[in-house]
């Protein structure tokens, strides 16, 4: 889809030394202002609107860190390195480095950063269901210092997201996820590799000593102008013993929750269709994937 | 308009860009390197892949002034003191080449990746070349040509 590509004309590419520079270009600039990282959905989208490019793919923000309180990652942390990553391969944080892997293809992979992936607000997009699932909180650095914000405040619309003028992502921090926390990842799309979602999403949920499904989170994504997590589906479940017929239930539950639209990559009735399988799937794949 | 220098095949060039001029059309109309091709500029068909510090990248999704001070690699640069490179051989030898246009951007994709994964399995091997889309040969003779060269290198 052009959108007058050859109108893309910035005047200026800045590389600042640090990421306070970056907040003052950022606050100084506004809205002409965009900041590159890999590059990979500017490129292609190449705004007409963009006069100055800020380039923080080297302000050091490029670092998957563990540490007692769970795992942070820079928000310039390319999806080679979390698909690559030991830490983000072991459950329940698989599901990032899953979620990595299917993302684009190797080419953009090694480019493109999840903070930028995050920043996009695509509804499509394929780290944010997983970060849902995985209760991932985001640092937002700006003009008047650091703030952290759920994951889940961060979508406001289609393509739009919560930071102010000034503000960028720093970081995603996962926190430290309980052993019992079983977690899955899926992403349908028309082709097996090199295609955005039709659908994509991802379950957490903990499965106590007795059985019982608690913290059960179910996100979806490309369902809806934002990536989401089908709340009232997560209760029915919350509490209780799995069974087949109770997970169908959730499953028709959470795809009563979305509201798809018809694009060229399937229209709303097969998304929402497919969000119910998938969804049914994800449960009893988490169900089985626990004995006991 | 910003004065950079650009390393390619181990050649260092001087040329004056703008912020919005592609690594593709740089390499492309600048530098006269047409064995990068363009297929579709929109980081969706593979045909301008590069490597940049040893990673495979498309070029049309990369501003030239972000490639500034990295190592550039086209197709042009495995070819050492007029010799093939066996992953070139390879292709040749396994009917890997239809139309050609595809070719640099495949072998690049291939190297990257060998270089990484020497003994790769076939699924990963398609898996690498997975954001290079060939519209001759069914991807078959491509994918033998890259394990070959892998088999060939044990």
């Amino acid at each position: 889809m052009r959108r007058g590509k050859d109108l893309f004309r910035p005047k200026e590419y800045v590389k600042p030394s640090s990421v306070a520079e970056a907040i003052k270009l950022l606050v100084h600039y506004g809205e002409k202002a965009r900041l590159i990282a890999g590059g990979t959905d500017l490129l292609v989208e190449k705004d007409p609107q963009i006069e100055v490019i800020i380039d923080v793919a080297g302000l050091g923000l490029n670092y998957i860190k563990t540490d007692s309180r769970g795992i942070k990652i820079g928000a310039a942390t390319t999806f080679a390195a979390i698909e690559a990553s030991p830490a983000l391969g072991k459950s329940p944080y698989g599901i990032l480095g899953e979620a990595a892997h299917l993302m684009g293809t190797p080419q953009i992979r090694n480019v493109a950063t999840i903070g930028g992936n995050i920043c996009s607000a695509v509804p499509s997009a394929d780290s944010p269901p997983a970060l849902l699932a995985l209760a991932a909180t985001l640092v937002i650095a700006g003009p008047t210092g650091e703030r952290t914000m759920n994951i889940a405040d961060f979508f406001l619309d289609a393509r739009k997201n919560a930071l102010n003028r000034g503000e960028l992502v720093a970081e995603i921090q996962l926190p430290t996820l309980p052993a019992r926390m079983v977690a899955t990842f899926v992403k349908k799309g028309r082709l097996a590799a090199a295609d955005l979602a039709v659908v994509n999403g991802a379950v957490s949920l903990i499965r106590t000593t007795g059985g019982l499904c608690e913290d059960v989170r179910i996100a979806l994504g490309a369902v809806a102008p934002i990536p989401l997590r089908t709340k009232k589906a997560e209760a029915m479940l919350q509490g209780k013993k799995p069974n087949e017929d109770l997970l169908r239930k959730v499953a028709d539950c959470a795809a009563s929750e979305i509201k798809p639209i018809s694009d060229v990559r399937g229209s709303a009735e097969y998304r929402r269709a497919l969000s119910r399988v998938l969804v049914e799937r994800m449960l009893m794949d988490v169900v089985a994937s626990v004995s006991g | 308009m910003v004065n950079i220098m650009l390393e390619v095949n181990d050649e260092k060039y001087q040329v004056s860009v703008a912020p919005y001029e592609t690594l593709v059309d740089v390499l492309r109309d600048r530098l006269g390197l047409l064995e990068v091709k363009k297929g579709c500029d929109e980081g969706g068909c593979g045909a301008c892949t590069v490597l940049v510090s040893g990673k495979a990248i498309y070029s049309c999704l990369m501003l030239a002034v972000q490639a500034e001070g990295k190592v550039i690699t086209t197709v042009r640069g495995l070819v050492k003191d007029g010799k093939l490179h066996s992953l070139q051989e390879n292709f040749i030898k396994c009917g890997a080449i239809q139309c050609g246009y595809c070719t640099p951007g495949m072998v690049l994709a291939g190297k990257a990746f060998l270089d990484e994964n020497p003994q790769p399995s076939e699924g990963e091997v398609r898996q690498a070349i997975s954001g290079n889309m060939c519209r001759c040969t069914g991807y078959q003779q491509i994918v033998e040509a890259i394990i070959a060269t892998a088999t060939e290198d044990r």
